[in-house]
């Protein structure tokens, strides 16, 4: 994100309120944190844009008194289910698999980023059932670690847990105090308890975390790493790291759901034609569906920047669209790109090009 | 009548002049566009750096793909069963609200 006179700011701050409740003994403070966080949090220390830092990420959200979910977990769980509901929904209409499952239209669009939701369901909300019913990795992590982090991980009382989203979007803020996203206390209803919370209590940007970091004394760079080996919440896969560039939702899903279909691996995990800063890409991926001798070809596409989506939508709205899955991200590249990451001085801010010219300005 | 008076213009140029100046004119204007275009080539650069972070981070993985994440899958057999169970619908799913209509 840039504004060419760096005035856009994000009005909703929870640093000062997050700083309160790690300070309370009572509360076990766990952070949840997004893909694109690793590759820009440095950033905000001096280092190069692109750097790594997921282990020295986690040993500064220890130092400061976090407990640790890494949303790319979550990542793979949004696959599972967004993946199999695409699966299901393959087997319905294109194989004729009779099912009992509630199945959605095709074709299916992704539904991680959350202002492209907010986008479809304030300007088209016609294709809402085209819309993967699955909620966005921030909207499974709340209850994962509500529910078995709570039971399994750290042995506590959900109602003791604060959730604090750490992701590189203001968009974030608004789907995390949605009123439907208060799965995990309708669990533990059904489980004898009583209170009510959502399930990300509170969000925080890139930004806002690196301000968190400086308050409280720690420098990314000289902090202790730490790697949380014998976090189960914070095991991930490669799938679920390439979450936050643009045609990472669609790649991860692929490999999974060509394994189901197919029952075999990809020859190449790495699938190329849905990467790169092509507004939007289409591929044909060839599936030999496993036990018959039928093929199918999945036909997938993956759009950046939401206006650049509404090409597509009136074949979809007529019912002619060939395509089966379809990715959109609201920011161009993804979320590395996304409205609550570092700004960056190489971007188009003016202010900011001239401070990288000449520093001293 | 009118008077002219042809005398002529201040500032001379020689020949040798005028093409060192052209050149010296040439080389600002060359490096000016060569800046301008190494802005605009800049201009996305942190973009493709933190992708290629993201993609470092993938191919460094162990595991590349999500159903082969074990504690997830774990997690699966404690909790949820598996993808697109009652409970993985009560936690993991949602409807969405048209809101074309707002208020």
């Amino acid at each position: 994100m840039n504004c060419p006179f760096g005035s856009i700011k994000d009005q909703v701050d929870a640093v000062d309120e997050v700083m309160k409740k790690l300070d309370d003994p009572n509360i076990t403070v766990v952070a949840t944190i997004a893909p694109a966080v690793r590759v820009a949090l440095g950033e905000e220390f001096g280092m190069e844009p692109g750097s790594l830092v997921t282990e020295k990420m986690y040993g500064a959200l220890k130092k400061a008194g976090f407990k640790i979910m890494d949303v790319n977990f979550a990542a793979d769980n949004t696959i599972m289910e967004e993946g199999m509901e695409l699966v299901e929904k393959i087997k319905h209409y294109v194989l004729g698999v009779p099912t009992t499952h509630h199945l959605g239209a095709l074709p299916q669009f992704t539904s991680c980023c959350s202002a492209w939701v907010r986008y479809i369901e304030l300007n088209h909300p016609d294709l809402l059932d085209h819309l993967s019913t699955a909620k966005s990795p921030q909207g499974m992590a709340g209850p994962v670690v509500k529910t078995y982090g709570a039971t399994e991980v750290w042995h506590t009382e959900p109602e003791k847990i604060y959730v604090v989203g750490v992701y590189p979007c203001t968009a974030k803020k608004l789907e995390a105090s949605r009123p439907e996203f208060h799965s995990a206390a309708k669990y533990w209803k059904e489980h004898g308890h009583s209170a009510d919370y959502p399930d990300t209590d509170v969000v925080l940007t890139t930004r806002d975390l690196a301000r968190l970091l400086k308050k409280k004394g720690i420098d990314l760079q000289t902090v202790e790493p730490a790697t949380e080996k014998d976090n189960p919440l914070a095991e991930y896969t490669g799938a679920g790291t390439i979450f936050g560039a643009t045609g990472g939702v669609m790649e991860a899903a692929l490999r999974t759901a060509y394994f189901v279909v197919t029952g075999e691996e990809m020859a190449d995990l790495s699938y190329k034609p849905v990467r790169g800063l092509e507004f939007v890409k289409y591929a044909d991926v060839l599936m030999k569906v496993k036990g018959t001798d039928k093929e199918i070809t999945l036909k997938v596409a993956v759009v950046h920047g939401t206006k650049n989506v509404e090409a597509l939508l009136p074949d979809i709205k007529a019912g002619t669209s060939p395509y089966h899955f379809i990715e959109v991200m609201n920011c161009p590249a993804g979320c590395v790109n996304g409205g609550g990451q570092p700004i960056n001085p190489m971007g188009t801010s003016w202010l900011g090009k001239t401070k990288a010219i000449f520093p001293w300005s | 009548m009118a008077t002219y008076n042809y005398i002529e213009k201040a500032i001379q140029v020689t020949r040798r002049e005028f093409v060192a100046l052209t050149g010296v004119a040439a080389a600002i204007l060359w490096s000016g566009a060569y800046a301008i275009t190494d802005v605009v080539e800049d201009r996305n650069k942190y973009i493709k750096l933190r992708t290629a972070g993201l993609y470092k981070d993938d191919e460094k993985s162990a595991l590349r793909q999500s159903h082969k994440n074990k504690s997830l899958m774990d997690m699966y057999a404690k909790l949820a069963n598996k993808p697109l169970s009652p409970v993985a619908e009560k936690l993991f799913h949602t409807q969405y609200v048209d809101r074309t209509k707002l208020g």
